[in-house]
């Protein structure tokens, strides 16, 4: 009975973490014009919150202290606002209450299941313990692969300590609410009534969701980071939102940061979406410079950390001197392993077999426009990634394939969903709102 | 379609769809197991008390000992990684001269079966330092062997060998003879690349198979065992 009252304790925190500021901030700094609603304000939240966490763990500030900080911030902002809020006035957001129930229902299948995928035995969990016993970033080069990024252990650390310091299980908590965030958020990408949404919603989550997700394993975290992409994308590409970029290009940078340091490939997803964006939509040149400045800081800092920390990529993994010597053979047997690999992982992948049939049927219907170019390009940056990530190993190479490309597919499945907003948008006559 | 009529038909639409999700991941039975039974008894289910992980044992006996140090934790299941997260701390010293002992086998060994040209074993192994004894298997009752002996290690999907051990071999032997090899310790430790046995000129139809018997690295004879609970033990 007591972990039941964790749980929903737990849920219920990370709900007021996320949304009790956005009852006591001014509308306006919500960029008003885009009309963001409920959802879409937790989620900038977030985004701001992970990356505040970021700077604090650079920082080696202690869990406590962003804690403390917190609450004083809470505390002050109540004093100052209170009065301006009117609770009565609040009214029951669906998609809001889906998110509450949908988080305890996946919070009990985590509470039951418990176990960790591999990675995370050997991996993750030691970078989680390190931040929630106290330790210092410097630490972490005492443990296996420490070129593997610590924005998703600090997360959990820090959802782990508060509100209980209990199970380990509840800091994961705090992944499930960013990837059913990311899948509600994304929902409102649709032109269409509530329920529309909610049925959408429900069933992404029933279409993505397993356990394995949820096993300690940061690849559901760039899941969420792309989908949470996906749907700031759709709002530069939706011909409304004119004279809010700025804002816009905002969250995409900070959504952008939190890929580069969630897991490594996330640098190379970061700029995947960033060209795709910058072939696709035409930005103004100062918003193309605000974007491409941004992202080009985001990189230096990422580059001067792993100096700074002397932090080298794995040497066993990247094996790119033996893999430019030109063994034509060794070559032809690699594509044909990933080729085979990734026939079989797609077709496995329910998403891949709905979004990619349906775009097909759209490029063959349909003339192309700027947002499904967009996705296009992403699914060629993707495609050659994957090629390339697994050409560079020179042995071994079957084997890695069976351990992580289906993580790998996973990651960027999400862009994906476009798709099907594209065809609803744009080409079915569904109810508008 | 009438505005209210399609209002109750996505309701029940939705109560549906967030049915089959709960019915989909057993919902029910998994609050009751969260309800009834304690988080110890759900991980040691999920993970061992003493098998796979073995993560139950190792939390009883750092709830037993209260650990001012990291224990050294070696896992002899190697379909498993390192287990010793459950009882880590970053903030003691690592102490190397306390160890616990998961899955201890009673033998270290691996059997190899005729393949192709050579022997092959599907076992792995870890925390073994040298061959002891070898035994054959045979279909008749003695063979003549005047040749090499040779086990190596191949990465898959590459025909390049690594080689372990590869000394002359010259021997009658006897079927299911203990056959003892010379002091040796080599490093036969590999879980991810398969393991040949290669010895030319062998008439291999008259091989059922072969088995190697290993060392083990952490003899329990030569520690003082603080506690045991099946195959796992705690020792210094």
């Amino acid at each position: 009975m007591i972990e039941l009252f964790f749980i929903i304790t737990q849920i219920l925190f990370i709900i007021v973490i996320f949304s009790l500021p956005i009852f006591l901030i001014d509308e306006k700094y919500y960029l008003k014009q885009l009309k963001f609603n409920f959802i879409d304000k937790i989620s900038i939240n977030l985004i701001f919150f992970i990356n505040v966490l970021f700077f604090a763990s650079i920082l080696n500030i202690k869990l406590d202290y962003i804690f403390f900080v917190y609450l004083f911030t809470i505390i002050i902002l109540l004093l100052f606002n209170l009065k301006n809020v009117i609770f009565t006035k609040i009214k029951v957001d669906y998609l809001f209450l889906t998110l509450i129930l949908f988080i305890f229902f996946i919070s009990i299948d985590i509470a039951d299941q418990l176990n960790f995928a591999w990675d995370v035995k050997s991996i993750w969990i030691f970078k989680t313990l390190n931040f929630y016993q106290g330790q210092k970033i410097e630490n972490l080069s005492q443990f296996n692969s420490t070129d593997y990024p610590h924005l998703g252990p600090f997360l959990w650390s820090f959802f782990w300590k508060f509100p209980h310091s209990a199970f380990e299980y509840l800091g994961r908590i705090v992944f499930v609410f960013i990837y059913l965030l990311s899948i509600i958020s994304f929902s409102n990408c649709l032109k269409t009534e509530l329920f529309e949404k909610l049925i959408f919603s429900i069933l992404l989550i029933s279409l993505t969701y397993d356990y394995a997700i949820f096993s300690g394993l940061q690849d559901v975290l760039v899941f969420s980071a792309i989908l949470f992409f996906a749907r700031v994308s759709y709002l530069l590409f939706d011909k409304k939102n004119k004279s809010e970029k700025f804002g816009l290009i905002l969250i995409l940078l900070g959504i952008i940061n939190m890929l580069c340091w969630f897991k490594n490939e996330g640098v190379f997803y970061s700029l995947f979406l960033l060209f795709s964006l910058l072939i696709t939509y035409k930005f103004s040149k100062t918003d193309k410079l605000y974007l491409i400045l941004g992202s080009a800081s985001i990189f230096l800092l990422r580059i001067f950390l792993f100096n700074y920390y002397s932090i080298d990529l794995n040497p066993d993994y990247f094996e790119m001197e033996k893999t430019v010597s030109l063994d034509i053979n060794l070559i032809l047997y690699k594509i044909k392993i990933i080729t085979y690999y990734m026939v079989v992982y797609l077709t496995q992948n329910p998403v891949y077999i709905i979004t990619f049939s349906l775009l097909a049927y759209l490029l063959y219907k349909y003339s192309i426009i700027d947002v499904t170019s967009f996705v296009l390009y992403f699914l060629i940056f993707n495609l050659i990634f994957i090629y390339l990530t697994y050409m560079f190993k020179m042995t071994e190479v079957e084997l890695l394939i069976k351990a992580s490309m289906s993580r790998v597919i996973f990651q960027t499945s999400g862009l994906y969903f476009l798709i099907i907003v594209i065809y609803l948008n744009n080409y079915v006559k569904l109810p508008k709102k | 379609m009438n505005k209210k009529i399609k209002k109750i038909f996505c309701s029940l639409l939705i109560s549906f769809l967030i049915l089959i999700f709960i019915y989909n991941q057993n919902l029910f039975r998994k609050f009751y197991n969260v309800l009834d039974i304690n988080y110890e008894d759900r991980i040691s289910k999920a993970s061992g008390f003493c098998s796979d992980e073995s993560i139950g044992y190792l939390n009883y006996i750092k709830k037993k000992f209260n650990f001012n140090f990291n224990p050294m934790v070696i896992n002899y299941e190697d379909s498993v990684p390192d287990s010793n997260w459950s009882i880590y701390d970053a903030n003691l010293k690592n102490d190397s001269k306390h160890k616990i002992l998961l899955n201890y086998p009673e033998e270290l060994s691996l059997k190899f079966y005729s393949h192709k040209n050579n022997f092959y074993t599907k076992d792995t192994v870890k925390y073994a330092e040298g061959i002891s004894e070898i035994y054959f298997d045979l279909k008749v009752p003695s063979l003549y062997f005047n040749s090499n002996l040779m086990i190596y290690r191949k990465d898959f999907g590459t025909n390049k060998k690594e080689i372990i051990y590869n000394k002359p071999f010259k021997e009658l032997v006897k079927n299911k003879q203990k056959i003892t090899l010379p002091k040796n310790i080599i490093k036969i430790n590999n879980i991810y690349k398969p393991i040949f046995l290669e010895i030319k000129n062998l008439e291999k139809d008259k091989i059922n198979n072969i088995k190697v018997v290993l060392k083990n690295q952490f003899d329990l004879n030569k520690f003082k065992i603080l506690d045991s609970y099946g195959n796992c033990y705690y020792i210094r």
